[in-house]
């Protein structure tokens, strides 16, 4: 195992550099200038070339991109060329704020998606196979900030049973702010893990080892839960890795309908305003993210299919 | 068009959350009160509370409105429009030399700054102005300091500004100015970067706690020169979504909130809570069509005028409901120097006439129409401006090829000349040579480089300009002489068309009718005092 976890982490350091020289060179390509941004439509030539000067933005780019890596390496994200706050102080805020909704999200479509695929995978062209196909077309359908909204209006405004937005404070604050957006969220994981795990054990049903095992005379339930769904984890996990991956990245809409701190929230804010030192900061946080759930995959397929770690 | 899209389903949903708001009884607008109000701003999270840093958010303005003092304010809930309409506020009197160049600022005695940082004095003004003048430190709305020579502490209580030019409108253009508030020079010094998050100012507010989630904590300041405030707490929310913002309202849970100035805004809010107060600036932002008269046929004086009388100011003000109002020349109807329609020759009023904007495309050349290529940000005032530009101008066979694109990238295209007709929403204290000289002036010509200003038009270069009469203007001691010449021209602007008017758009706010404000507001910057403010339900 420890050589399989140093194989994964050594092929992600190419990765990563490839990320952090694209996000380099996109940064530079893209129109506008963080200089206008910062200090507002009428700033005189004088202090554009002022900011850029005290932001290092005008020395050569080869310089900049070298210095970049350095950061990289010695974990010094600098400041925000806006706020002028420690960009490591803004991941390291809002992080903690998207990690527990990614892992809220998930939890919630793990323990609710997969039963519902294995009832609709048994139970197939039934009425819960029919449920769940309906379901998972709404789940996929439906834009998950309007979702939001929907349920802020009869949950939090009408029957008040959640807050209205924000990230709340302390342990429970947190998490009973947590609650709405993770379940909004958790719809879409639904409907996916449910179809993928329908899916996969429909696949592994109609296997010669699991006919094998019935006419053995073995419980329906040891059937689909040992020989059948443990053979289906795989494509599952796989999905699963995705599906947390998405969120990491793709909570933005949530973040901002319930007005929750967060990541991705930060990461459009400093793309508007162009704030080349955040936006940086924020993608090398998400490259390392997607190397650790992927490790975590690997991980998981080895204790899942022991042959894969052979 | 993908942002039209996205905008039309963020309305949508925002009229949905209205829609089912208003299914589901009456929007909360009178629960339970205490003392502490909080207001809500379309921001995600501040980005400095130091009136001098730049690109502060309105919600940023808000907070440093509450924290600080100037030397003088205006009156509460409007701009003060002539000299005389300035009230004291940390300088209890003032007076101005003969020449207007030189200004001296008696300040109150014993005015206390918060945590405990002693006594302000002039040493603390000095500081404050003097950050403004030094070159190597890049300050907000740095050019309106540029007419000040030196600012001196003459002795503890007494602060001598001495000016390049005369200026009779310096409390306006600069004194009462936010960026003007008085900083305390030892905090400052103490904290460095720090001071941004954890300011000390003397106002009647001081700043408790600042959290991204939850926002920024004040305090009524108990020392404060002038009382203490009328409500003890005062939270400052940072609520970046339209929908969010309005639930935040809706359920109570905030009392007042940033509106939307966008059409149709303030009508499906009426319809739902009928009860809101919407409190708004006049004349908030000056939006002005600027013409690049670099490019083409817009070079052409009678393909400018076409596209004047061709643009319904009044029709796009009405879209807005109530919260703009048409422009003749480029100063606001409510500022000094403006010129009104009955006071301008025939020639010179533009009324809507699509009939004559055909017939003098024909005598340009361009009988059978003209495609004029365009970019507009995607912020929702400026395309929603544009996109009714672009309808009146169609029918008069003049196709605007309009992209929208994101705001940064369209003010930094402006300043590489990539723009033909520029739009710009600007808000501007009541200062007509600012308003202008930012716009027209010669010297600010936009550049391909972007090292120029934003005179998008190139007016002043590609035809004379009004740099001679602007020039008499900030010569002029007298205020009423000077206002004068500024109405001279508006009358050159309006000939030669580099710039058009085009509306006044509030800010806007919207109120539980829970919180009293403690006066009416009518005009002044897009932020306003709430020490007078207080729950009465």
């Amino acid at each position: 195992m420890p050589s399989l976890i140093a194989s994964k982490l050594l092929d992600a350091i190419p990765t990563l550099w490839l990320v952090l020289t694209l996000v380099f060179v996109a940064l530079r390509i893209l129109p506008g200038d963080p200089a206008l941004v910062a200090l507002g439509d009428f700033a005189t030539p004088e202090q554009l070339a002022l900011f850029r000067e005290q932001a290092g933005l005008d020395a050569p780019l080869w310089q900049q991109y070298f210095a970049f890596l350095w950061d990289v390496v010695t974990f010094d994200f600098g400041n925000s060329l806006i706020t002028k706050e420690s960009v490591a102080g803004v991941i390291g805020y809002n992080l903690p704020f998207t990690v527990a909704l990614a892992i809220g999200a998930t939890a919630i479509g793990v323990i609710i998606g997969v039963p519902f695929g294995v009832l609709a995978a048994v139970r197939k062209n039934k009425a819960p196979d029919q449920g769940m196909r309906v379901f998972s077309l709404v789940g996929y359908a439906i834009p998950d900030f309007y979702l939001g909204a929907v349920l802020l209006i009869v949950f939090a405004l009408n029957l008040k049973l959640f807050p209205i937005n924000g990230g709340g404070e302390g342990f429970w604050g947190q998490l009973y702010h947590l609650a709405l957006p993770a379940i909004t969220l958790a719809v879409l994981k639904i409907a996916f893990l449910g179809r993928l795990t329908r899916t996969a054990l429909l696949e592994v049903l109609s296997k010669d080892y699991v006919r094998t095992a019935k006419a053995k005379g073995a419980p329906p339930k040891t059937v689909i839960y040992k020989h059948a769904l443990r053979n289906a984890l795989l494509p599952i996990v796989t999905g699963l890795g995705l599906s947390l991956l998405a969120t990491l990245s793709g909570a933005v809409a949530v973040e901002l309908v319930f007005n929750r701190p967060g990541l991705g929230s930060t990461l459009i804010k400093a793309i508007a305003e162009r704030d080349y030192t955040l936006i940086q900061g924020a993608v090398v946080v998400f490259a390392l993210m997607v190397v650790v759930v992927n490790l975590l995959v690997d991980v998981l397929y080895t204790i899942i299919d022991p042959r894969l770690g052979s | 068009m993908t942002i039209t899209r996205r905008q039309l389903l963020a309305t949508g949903v925002a009229g949905s959350a209205l829609a089912i708001v208003g299914a589901g009884g009456s929007p909360a607008l009178a629960q339970a009160g205490n003392d502490t109000i909080t207001l809500a701003f379309a921001a995600r999270s501040p980005v400095a509370l130091n009136p001098q840093f730049q690109g502060l958010l309105g919600a940023d303005n808000w907070v440093c409105a509450q924290v600080y003092d100037t030397l003088v304010k205006t009156p509460d809930g409007r701009w003060a429009t002539n000299p005389e309409e300035f009230v004291p506020s940390l300088a209890e009197s003032w007076q101005a030399s003969e020449d207007q160049k030189t200004w001296t600022y008696k300040l109150r005695s014993g005015v206390k700054f918060h945590k405990g940082y002693g006594d302000l004095t002039a040493e603390d003004v000095a500081f404050t102005f003097g950050r403004h003048l030094d070159p190597k430190i890049n300050t907000a709305t740095k050019t309106y300091y540029s007419n000040i020579a030196t600012v001196e502490a003459s002795d503890p209580l007494t602060v001598v500004i001495k000016l390049k030019q005369p200026d009779p409108l310096l409390n306006a253009s600069s004194v009462s100015l936010l960026a003007s508030a008085i900083l305390c020079k030892k905090a400052f010094e103490e904290k460095g970067d720090a001071f941004n998050m954890d300011p000390v100012g003397s106002g009647p507010y001081q700043v408790e706690r600042v959290d991204s989630a939850s926002g920024v904590h004040l305090k009524a300041f108990a020392d404060y020169f002038g009382g203490p405030a009328a409500t003890q707490n005062l939270r400052i929310r940072y609520i970046a979504d339209t929908t969010a913002r309005t639930l935040a309202f809706a359920s109570g849970d905030v009392d007042m909130i940033e509106g939307v100035r966008s059409p149709g805004w303030m009508d499906s809010m009426r319809q739902q809570a009928i009860s809101t107060i919407f409190d708004a600036t006049a004349p908030g932002s000056i939006n002005t069509l600027n013409i690049n008269l670099t490019k083409g046929p817009l070079a052409d004086i009678k393909v400018r005028q076409a596209i004047r009388y061709a643009i319904d100011t009044q029709a796009i003000a009405d879209a807005f409901g109530g919260i703009a109002t048409p422009m003749v020349g480029l100063i606001a109807s409510q500022f000094p120097g403006k010129v009104s329609a009955d006071q301008l020759p025939e020639a010179l009023r533009y009324g809507h006439d699509p009939e004559k904007a055909m017939a003098l495309l024909a005598e340009a050349g361009h009988a059978g129409g003209l495609t004029i290529p365009c970019f507009v940000s995607q912020r929702e005032d400026y395309a929603s401006i544009m996109l009714m530009v672009q309808e009146q101008l169609r029918a008069v066979k003049i196709n605007l090829d309009m992209k929208i694109i994101d705001h940064a990238t369209f003010h930094a295209d402006n300043r590489k000349d990539k723009g033909t007709l520029i739009l710009q929403s600007t808000s501007y204290p009541p200062v007509p040579t600012l308003t202008i000289s930012n716009i027209l002036a010669k010297a600010g010509e936009t550049k391909p480089d972007g090292t120029g200003g934003t005179n998008f038009s190139h007016y002043g270069d590609t035809i004379p300009g009004i740099d001679d009469l602007m020039e008499k203007a900030l010569a002029t001691a007298d205020f009423d002489q000077r206002m004068g010449v500024v109405q001279d021209m508006e009358k050159q602007i309006l000939k030669d068309l580099p710039a058009l008017g085009m509306i006044t758009l509030s800010y806007v706010v919207a109120r539980n009718p829970r919180i009293d404000l403690g006066y009416k507001v009518e005009s002044g910057p897009a932020y306003w005092p709430m020490n007078k403010a207080k729950r009465v339900a």
